[in-house]
């Protein structure tokens, strides 16, 4: 699904040159579940960024289903984003003035889906992250671990073929955590390419491939059993 | 989609509900102003274009190059538009225009009318068709009168004015008038207005000038055939020019006449009718002109306003983008184009601009009272719903909407999402558009308090200017038509002799100023004396003027009824002595009137202000001559008790002239009137600063509000770490009050350059002082302090540990 080849980033300031990324090689099959860790600054989030398209690189290859997709446009990127993938982040990032209904809604929204339809699939995939009854509440309303099912039932709304989740439990607690982590595996099991970044070893665990990265590159690749 | 949108953006704007309460009132307050200003100025450029033959009226004046400058006057010879339509055959038709008031008689009841003394062509040319009668027809007799519809209403209530016949005094002589038509009711905006229309032949002197191409009294307008070019006229008419004004020619060349680039001395003109409200150069023109710079003044302010609100949306706007970057990101990697987003924005500036919009147009129905009588405006809301208006309404809207909305939608669209994600621009830097807008908002606020006070110190400074006459305890009185003003004299001398509180009486053709009658007359005569042509404004005047006005004697003595002499004698004021080049000029003789024996001068005073303070004193000769009537008497009353001496005189008056009105008022209220439209000016001025510095300010506050939030951190840091209270306060207003003095320093050379050319117009002028745009800086600085002040105190006093916290 995502192959990628001699990928690289950098971050300039005025003085200084730091490399993100470095001529990084990575491989992601359908229906694989990866965890990414490293230490804090190893590129790790830019590499997330990057996959999810919402940067650019500066150099190397990326093919997503085939396509070379490292110089696509705004437009063409924001396309083939909102038909494929879906994000999970840290902070989960809803949208304070829209209800949990209408921040799942949204990206149907962005896609054309009609009314009617819409209604639906957000009622489905909120019951299936058991926030139904909370439908009309507020982001604030919420607790954490709700919060992020809801970002996650955002996520995976539209049905995407990958999600890109940023230390998804970072901002909860461990039984929370571990519920995130179990909606991830289920999606997975589905048949969801995931990829993850994180900081837990126990999240880690729930993945099927480790990647280790070390100063923008990959050091070491974990097949978990 | 749209639903989603509408949805969005009342809650976003319900969220930041005092930001969008600032930012609507600014730009309702904005709108509302706009509304008022555009309307008027529309009126005032509307004026005349009823007419359907607008383009190809002309008016005819001559310019004369005079050794002093060039002079334009547009007062023509009796004979003139005959001569001219006979002998230039690009004239289609050809009138004589001049007025007076007259009183029209009709069974018992008497009304004084405004009555227009025009040539059959009259109705051919200007577009006032008649309900009654026929336009050809209408005016074919000596004896015909046109009148207005109001006019046949007033004179014959229900009655059919058609054919009745009216009396009708005109200098002292009652003739009979056939009404042989009645035109319809012109509107507001016309120059031309009148009751009653006679045929010119009774225009007063009309006999004595028939045949003189010298004596001019009257304006000429002319319509021309189609496609003719009106820029060849001067070239085209030299040859009339040479024919009938041959003594002009001599004189002027005798004198010492500089020819113009084409060659001419004295030449014909023509000046646009079209033109006609805004016509204030060629002299006597139809109806009460204005001066562009008013219009213009008012549309500069308009546009001010609206700019500066619009800055204050567009500043806040992006301030608020701040806070709503990370919503731009979600939105972003949930798949939003670029177009989506900007929809989302814009669509919440629509509904504050509506929001606006709506108040601001309300806010107009309840200043529009106000609005009328501070800038003397015809307008009525009633206007607002033809079609123009409505366009220019919605245009204004479009044109905020863009203006406003674009650029910071289109700012939010262009944040990079990854970025914003991090929440590396929520913290938000003040940026260089911010600051440029700001330093514009107040350029234009200081500019407008230092046109405040210039104007308001060149009008106290007219106000207040000793004019060489005693203007606070003379009364003028207004003879009422219809009356000999040389009776109404006498009898007034013999009726207040006893008056205890009375100081003396005279009387005069030409007032001070204006009136409460409205007219003003001027009257100027040239003779030649040592070979060379004397200009002098003539002033008839009768015995004891000098005295009651105050007006100090030089040499000589003034009009006294013990010598015989006297009423064929002058008294010259001091320019017109510097004219004839001499001293000791009492005595002298001076050929002033054709077939009149030689006017002596018996008296010199000292230069008084006879005009208004925009004109230098100019030559001026007092005489006796009978030729001219008495308009006004002048009492002049003991200092003290002056209500209960107008009273006096009142009843004076009334004893002698039961049914007359009394138009009284005191010289200084004259004055006064002459400075109306200065007054107006400054109103506009006073008006555009303080609505420039309040929605200025709104904008500052909000700024200020804005970024209080965004460094409550720094500002906790720097109180843990010992700062107090007024260094904070400083820190958070000295970048403000820096911009604020560079948008004072900006605003001087442009306030410079508009009031100096403003003060140009007048012979007596203040001169502009540096303290005035000291104490407009000081003022905006002041202003923008308090204004920033609100915040950042409330911020330098709040406890640090809230603000640290929230980390």
């Amino acid at each position: 699904m995502i192959k990628i080849t001699n990928l690289e980033k950098f971050y300039r300031t005025e003085e200084v040159e730091t490399v993100a990324l470095n001529k990084l090689n990575l491989e992601i099959n359908t229906g694989e579940f990866v965890a990414i860790m490293g230490p804090s600054g190893c590129g790790k989030s830019t590499l997330l960024n990057i996959l999810g398209l919402l940067d650019d690189p500066d150099g190397g290859s990326y093919l997503f289903n085939g396509t070379e997709v490292a110089h696509f446009n705004e437009r063409k990127r924001a396309d083939l984003r909102k038909h494929n993938i879906g994000f999970v982040f840290q902070s989960f990032n809803l949208i304070d003035e829209l209800t949990v209904f209408e921040n799942v809604e949204l990206p149907l929204i962005y896609t054309g889906v009609n009314s009617a339809d819409r209604k639906q699939r957000v009622e489905e995939v909120l019951t299936k992250m058991q926030i139904m009854h909370r439908r009309n509440h507020y982001p604030q309303q919420l607790s954490g671990g709700q919060q992020q099912r809801v970002a996650i039932a955002r996520a995976v709304v539209n049905k995407p073929k990958l999600i890109l989740a940023d230390e998804p439990t970072g901002n909860l607690d461990s039984s929370n955590g571990n519920e995130v982590m179990e909606l991830l595996t289920d999606l997975n099991e589905q048949g969801t390419t995931i990829i993850m970044v994180t900081h837990s070893e126990h999240d880690a665990r729930y993945s099927h491939r480790i990647v280790r990265l070390l100063d923008g590159h990959t050091v070491v690749e974990n097949i978990m059993m | 989609m749209i639903k989603n949108y509408l949805k969005i953006a009342w809650r976003n704007l319900w969220k930041g509900r005092v930001f969008n309460l600032m930012n609507i009132t600014g730009l309702a307050v904005a709108v509302a102003c706009c509304t008022l200003i555009f309307l008027t100025v529309y009126y005032e450029f509307s004026y005349d274009n009823f007419h359907e033959k607008l383009d190809s009226i002309y008016q005819v004046y001559n310019v004369a190059n005079r050794p002093k400058g060039v002079e334009k006057s547009s007062s023509m010879p009796t004979p003139m538009a005959a001569a001219l339509k006979a002998e230039y055959p690009a004239v289609k038709y050809i009138t004589r225009s001049g007025n007076t008031g007259g009183v029209v008689t009709y069974g018992n009841q008497k009304i004084n009318e405004d009555i227009h003394f025009v040539d059959p062509d009259f109705l051919k040319m200007f577009t006032f068709p008649l309900v009654q009668g026929s336009s050809n027809a209408a005016l074919s007799q000596l004896n015909s009168a046109v009148i207005t519809e109001e006019a046949a209403k007033k004179i014959f209530g229900n009655k059919s004015a058609l054919n009745q016949t009216l009396l009708i005094n005109i200098e002292n002589r009652e003739q009979p008038f056939l009404v042989t038509g009645v035109v319809k009711q012109y509107p507001a905006n016309s120059s031309i207005t009148f009751d009653v229309l006679l045929r010119f032949e009774h225009f007063p002197q009309y006999n004595a000038d028939k045949d003189s191409w010298g004596n001019r009294t009257h304006m000429v307008f002319a319509e021309f055939n189609e496609g003719y070019d009106p820029a060849i006229f001067t070239q085209q008419i030299k040859p009339f020019v040479n024919k009938y004004y041959a003594e002009d020619l001599k004189n002027l060349k005798r004198d010492g006449a500089k020819p113009d680039a084409n060659g001419n001395i004295f030449s014909l003109a023509l000046a646009p009718f079209a033109d006609n409200h805004f016509n204030n150069d060629i002299g006597i023109v139809e109806g009460n002109g204005i001066s562009k710079t008013y219009p213009i003044s008012l549309v500069v302010i308009g546009c001010f306003i609206l700019l500066i609100a619009c800055i204050n949306f567009i500043n806040l706007s992006v301030a608020r983008g701040f806070t709503r970057a990370r919503e731009v990101g979600v939105r972003k990697t949930l798949g939003a184009g670029k177009w989506q987003l900007l929809a989302q924005f814009w669509v919440e500036t629509i509904l504050v601009c509506l929001a606006s919009t709506i108040i601001g147009l309300l806010l107009c129905t309840l200043l529009i009272k106000q609005f009328k009588a501070i800038f003397k405006s015809k307008i009525s809301l009633g206007m607002l719903l033809e079609p123009a208006h409505l366009t220019g309404i919605i245009l204004m809207f479009l044109a905020v909407t863009a203006i406003a909305g674009f650029y910071p939608a289109l700012m939010m669209v262009r944040y990079k999402t990854v970025a914003v994600l991090k929440g590396k621009i929520s913290g938000g830097k003040p940026g260089k558009l911010r600051n440029t807008l700001l330093v514009i908002q107040f350029t234009l606020s200081t500019l407008l308090i230092i046109c405040t006070i210039i104007t308001w110190q060149q009008i106290s400074f007219l106000s207040n200017k000793p004019l060489g006459y005693n203007k606070t305890e003379v009364l003028s009185i207004p003879v009422d038509q219809g009356t000999r003003g040389a009776d109404a004299l006498r009898l007034m001398r013999n009726e207040l002799r006893n008056n205890a509180s009375v100081v003396s009486v005279s009387g005069a053709y030409m007032n001070f100023g204006r009136g409460n009658d409205g007219s003003s007359r001027r009257s100027v005569l040239g003779f030649i004396y040592n070979d060379r042509e004397v200009r002098t404004h003539l002033q008839s005047v009768d015995y004891d003027y000098v005295k009651t006005l105050d007006i100090k004697l030089l040499e000589g003595r003034e009009f006294d009824p013990n010598f015989k002499g006297d009423s064929t004698g002058i008294i010259i004021n001091e320019s017109m002595a510097r004219e004839l080049g001499g001293k000791n000029l009492v005595g002298t003789f001076l050929p002033m009137l054709d077939g009149k024996p030689k006017a002596q001068i018996i008296g010199v005073v000292k230069n008084f202000n006879f005009e208004s303070l925009h004109d230098d004193i100019a030559p001026l000769t007092l005489t006796m001559l009978k030729d001219f009537e008495i308009n006004y008497i002048f009492v002049k009353v003991k200092p003290g008790n002056l209500v209960g001496a107008y009273d006096n005189i009142k009843s004076s008056w009334h004893r002698l002239y039961p049914n007359a009105t009394f138009l009284a008022s005191w010289l200084n209220e004259n004055t006064e009137r002459q400075y109306l439209s200065e007054r107006r000016l400054s109103g506009i001025f006073v008006s555009g600063a303080v609505l420039a510095i309040i929605i200025s300010c709104i904008g500052l506050l909000a700024i200020s509000i804005m970024m209080v939030i965004q460094r409550n951190k720094e500002i906790g840091i720097r109180k843990v770490l010992g700062a107090n209270v007024f260094g904070i306060v400083m820190m958070l207003s000295q970048d403000f009050l820096k911009l604020v003095l560079v948008a004072a320093i900006l605003s001087f050379p442009v306030a410079w350059w508009v009031m100096s050319h403003w003060l140009q117009s007048f012979a007596y002028r203040v001169d502009i002082h540096w303290w005035v745009f000291a104490l407009s800086t000081a003022l905006a600085l002041i202003l923008a302090f308090v204004t920033i002040s609100f915040q950042s105190i409330r911020a330098a006093i709040a406890n640090p540990v809230k603000s640290l916290r929230s980390e």
